[in-house]
């Protein structure tokens, strides 16, 4: 079997002359599982799109340069006759799965190839056991979950048997459980059946757990390859194009600056193990000090009574909820998808009524208040922009919620423009959010939700399919507004952010309280959160790990990891030194 | 999520196995049958049949219940309104002004009535019983172009996603503080505008993306595919077809000639 060789000497595809890719070279051994990152806007997606000849063949555009792969030039081959070699999946799942039940939807690709149907029945059995699917091939694919449709995405390519299995950003948006789902069958396959992969994909965990080589992509070039070890030591470069690293390499980064220290750890095994090599096990745990904050004045502005809530028909969504949040408050709520937490969140705002018990905001029970009374107090944020943004300027969206509040002209033109200001949109005021790049139709929506000024904030999945930077910028502008005294209500689904920013942790599980409490003590209940297939983040990990030697073994970010492990040493030196001059009087008779 | 729009129901019978064009041609049957015969008895024995056709393939009595509870209105509106405007017959019930109810309106409202829901129960037999992407198999094997079929089944396909995406943008326009359906009959048009155009906005995203996806998977139009169920006409459809045109034709000579 020939190597596989994709080559990219300049080309520049398009529509109008945009252009994306200028001058990628790229090789890809058979069998290797690549792993090609960069910010939102690098050119990821369209180099995907050359793959299999999407690029040119059905926009156009400018194509200089070329393309092979598995011997065959993309020039001469359209995407029809490259699906054999080489299959594609997307990233929204819902626009790629568009029959009535799963069996056909792994069919599809196979009556394009023209296979007799006997082959077709042993070619779907196939792929469905392969993303573990089996049995399910009479479903409706509504009816699956957010993993599952991802691997069924998967499957209507594999069953194609390519060569190449290319996969965009296949766990964006997923759940911690739909996420190992997925990247456990890509790794499968890659060992199993020597499938070349290629996976754009934005968390840097993810591509340094599974990933041979890595790719990095800026401005539409490839500006570095390597070994997830040698491309994630580089830190600093990385965080300059926007990108994420591994928490364990900004670990190793931060000691090296700092203390000139030469760590090149990038596991969470090797960084205990040379961590550990300059402290002794056995010591007392040091105490956390950071302290609780007395309880002050309670003052809630939610207030949630024995909520039960089931959509028509079917069951408990929600099934006993008791919480209260407090005033300026900042309360991540996590857990598995169907778990309950958007459904909860809609009751804070009218959008659902309960079922039995009440919801009070403000002291106020929303029952009796229309959704449009309550949007002066909680404002929300949905998951997609999309399903919000219509107006034909960005200014337009921005000034419609105070408009619809009842605000004077000068009001709203007011709001409409600090907001612009504030989220970085005052050049783009006269553009159509529409035509906006994902990040800024992010943007847009945030500060329209800003604009209304809402005391309670409301943010469903805000960073889903956000590049590192924006999140970065976002997770910013959210702290700053939570400062300012608003309170702040965050679904995620990324546990790093929750243990960086939320002061507060709800854990829902099938519409119950899993655990509620200060996010310092929730992440310590690790039986607690694998029961809501959860996992900290991996410095918290790291730290819980390395309790025995000392550590406090509660650390939530790289910054405080470093600050107790730096203070530890210090007091085990200053020890050293007084059991060094008490050692004398020690030995006298 | 809702289903609503698919009435298929999954059975293992002897009319789900049918061809879907066997069952399309029941259709024609059926309608040329019932708009040739306005008969009382015509209509309320083809219902009976109907009913044992379908309870013989195992569809639940719900979904007939559902079914009668979707026709209810309509009969009873041409029980009440056939009289009123056909007072033809010498034996009247009835009069007031110049309304006049007489019992061959009556009858002729009644027969009327059972041959729309006779009608209505012959299109059920079908949906009923054929899955789309069956129903959409047979009209492009009648003839049907398959991109036609293709964007039919498409179409379908995506009617519950589309009515997904339009809740979700109601509830968001919603929590910006924006009221739906109210005031004056301009107002509520206008009231829409803000959620159409993310709907349509969101539905061309969809379909931009779904094209690639087409392309993904290998589709040119025009060119030659296989089917992974290849359509063939069973021993019930080779004994189904020639009944119907047989009783079509005899029953069109006792009519007409």
């Amino acid at each position: 079997m020939d190597d596989l060789h994709y080559a990219y000497p300049p080309l520049t595809p398009g529509g109008e002359p945009v252009p994306v890719l200028k001058g990628v070279d790229l090789r890809v051994r058979k069998g290797e599982f690549l792993a090609l990152m960069g910010p939102t806007g690098a050119g990821k997606t369209t180099l995907c799109l050359t793959l299999n000849g999407i690029l040119p063949h059905l926009m156009g555009g400018t194509f200089q340069g070329k393309v092979v792969v598995a011997g065959m030039d993309t020039r001469e081959h359209g995407p029809g006759q490259m699906s054999h070699k080489l299959g594609i999946v997307f990233q929204d799942p819902e626009s790629q799965l568009f029959n009535m039940t799963v069996e056909d939807e792994v069919a599809f690709g196979l009556e394009s190839l023209g296979l007799s149907s006997a082959e077709m029945e042993e070619r779907i059995a196939w792929a469905l056991e392969v993303v573990r699917l089996s049995g399910l091939g009479k479903r409706h694919p509504l009816q699956l979950s957010g993993g599952q449709k991802k691997r069924l995405a998967i499957a209507t390519v594999l069953a194609m048997r390519p060569q190449v299995l290319v996969l965009d950003e296949p766990v964006t948006g997923l759940d911690p459980l739909g996420r190992h789902e997925v990247l456990s069958v890509v790794e499968q396959l890659k060992r199993e059946s020597e499938t070349t992969i290629v996976m754009v994909e934005q968390d840097a965990e993810a591509v340094m757990a599974w990933a041979d080589r890595v790719a990095i992509m800026e401005g539409g070039r490839l500006v570095v390859e390597g070994s997830p070890r040698q491309v994630f030591s580089q830190v600093e470069a990385l965080h300059n194009w926007g990108l994420a690293v591994p928490q364990m390499s900004e670990l190793a980064h931060l000691f090296n600056q700092r203390q000139r220290a030469s760590f090149h750890f990038i596991t969470e095994d090797e960084a205990c193990s040379a961590l550990a090599s300059k402290l002794q096990p056995g010591i007392e745990n040091r105490k956390s000090k950071i302290a609780n904050p007395g309880p002050s004045a309670p003052s809630p502005v939610i207030q949630v009574e024995d909520l039960c809530y089931h959509y028509n028909d079917g069951p408990l969504a929600l099934a006993g909820v008791n919480l209260s949040i407090e005033a300026g408050d900042f309360l991540a709520i996590v857990g598995q998808n169907g778990s309950g937490k958007t459904t909860l969140a809609k009751h804070f705002n009218g959008l659902l009524r309960p079922t039995r018990g009440r919801v009070l905001v403000l002291g106020q029970d929303t029952a009796g208040q229309r959704v449009g009374q309550l949007a002066r107090k909680v404002g929300y944020l949905f998951q997609n922009p999309d399903h919000q943004i219509f107006a034909p300027t960005v200014w337009e969206e921005v000034a419609f919620g105070p408009r619809n509040l009842g605000f004077s002209d000068e009001e709203v033109a007011a709001r409409t423009s600090e907001a612009l200001a504030l989220f970085g949109l005052a050049d783009q005021a006269d553009t159509p959010p529409a035509v906006l790049g994902y990040g800024l139709r992010r943007q847009v929506t945030v500060a329209a939700v800003w604009a209304m000024r809402p005391q309670i904030l409301v943010l469903d999945e805000p960073t889903a399919g956000l590049d590192w930077r924006s999140t970065c910028t976002l997770m910013e502008e959210i702290t700053n507004l939570n400062r300012q005294g608003h309170t702040i209500i965050l679904i995620t689904h990324d546990m790093k952010l929750v243990a960086e920013f939320a002061r507060q942790v709800l854990v829902l599980d099938e519409g119950q309280i899993l655990a509620c409490g200060p996010t310092r003590q929730v992440f310590q209940q690790e039986a607690l959160l694998r029961q809501a297939f959860l996992a900290p983040p991996p410095i918290t990990a790291l730290a819980r790990r390395m309790r025995h030697y000392g550590l406090r073994g509660d650390s939530l970010t790289i910054e405080e990891f470093y600050e107790d492990y730096t203070a530890l040493r210090r007091d085990k030196e200053q020890g050293d030194r007084a059991s060094a001059t008490l050692r004398p009087c020690d030995l006298a008779p | 999520m809702s289903f609503a729009f698919d009435l298929y129901v999954d059975r293992a019978s002897w009319l789900h196995r049918l061809d879907p064009r066997t069952k399309l041609a029941f259709v024609v049957f059926s309608s040329i049958l019932l708009l040739s015969f306005s008969h009382l008895l015509v209509s309320a024995i083809f219902l009976l049949g109907i009913h044992g056709i379908l309870w013989s393939s195992k569809v639940p009595a719900s979904r007939l219940r559902w079914a009668w509870q979707r026709m209810w209105p309509i009969t009873v509106l041409i029980l009440v309104l056939w009289p009123i405007f056909y007072p033809q017959g010498e034996e009247v019930l009835w009069q007031v002004w110049r309304i006049r109810i007489t019992t061959q309106g009556l009858w002729q409202g009644l027969s009327m009535a059972l041959r729309v829901d006779a009608l209505a129960f012959a299109f059920l037999v079908l949906l009923f019983s054929t899955d789309q992407a069956r129903l959409v198999r047979g009209l492009v094997k009648l003839g049907l172009p398959y991109e036609w079929g293709l964007t039919l089944a498409i179409a379908l396909r995506y009617l519950p996603t589309l009515y997904g995406i339009y809740t979700t943008v109601s509830e968001a326009q919603q929590a910006r503080g924006w009221v739906v359906g109210e005031g004056s009959f301009i107002q509520r048009i206008k009231s829409y505008l803000p959620i159409l155009v993310a709907v349509i906005v969101t539905a061309l995203r969809l379909a931009d993306n779904l094209s690639l996806a087409l392309a993904a998977r290998g589709f040119q139009p025009g060119a030659r595919r296989t089917y992974l169920r290849e359509l063939k006409l069973g021993l019930a459809d080779r004994i189904c077809l020639p009944l119907f045109a047989v009783s079509l034709i005899s029953l069109l000579i006792l009519r007409f000639a």
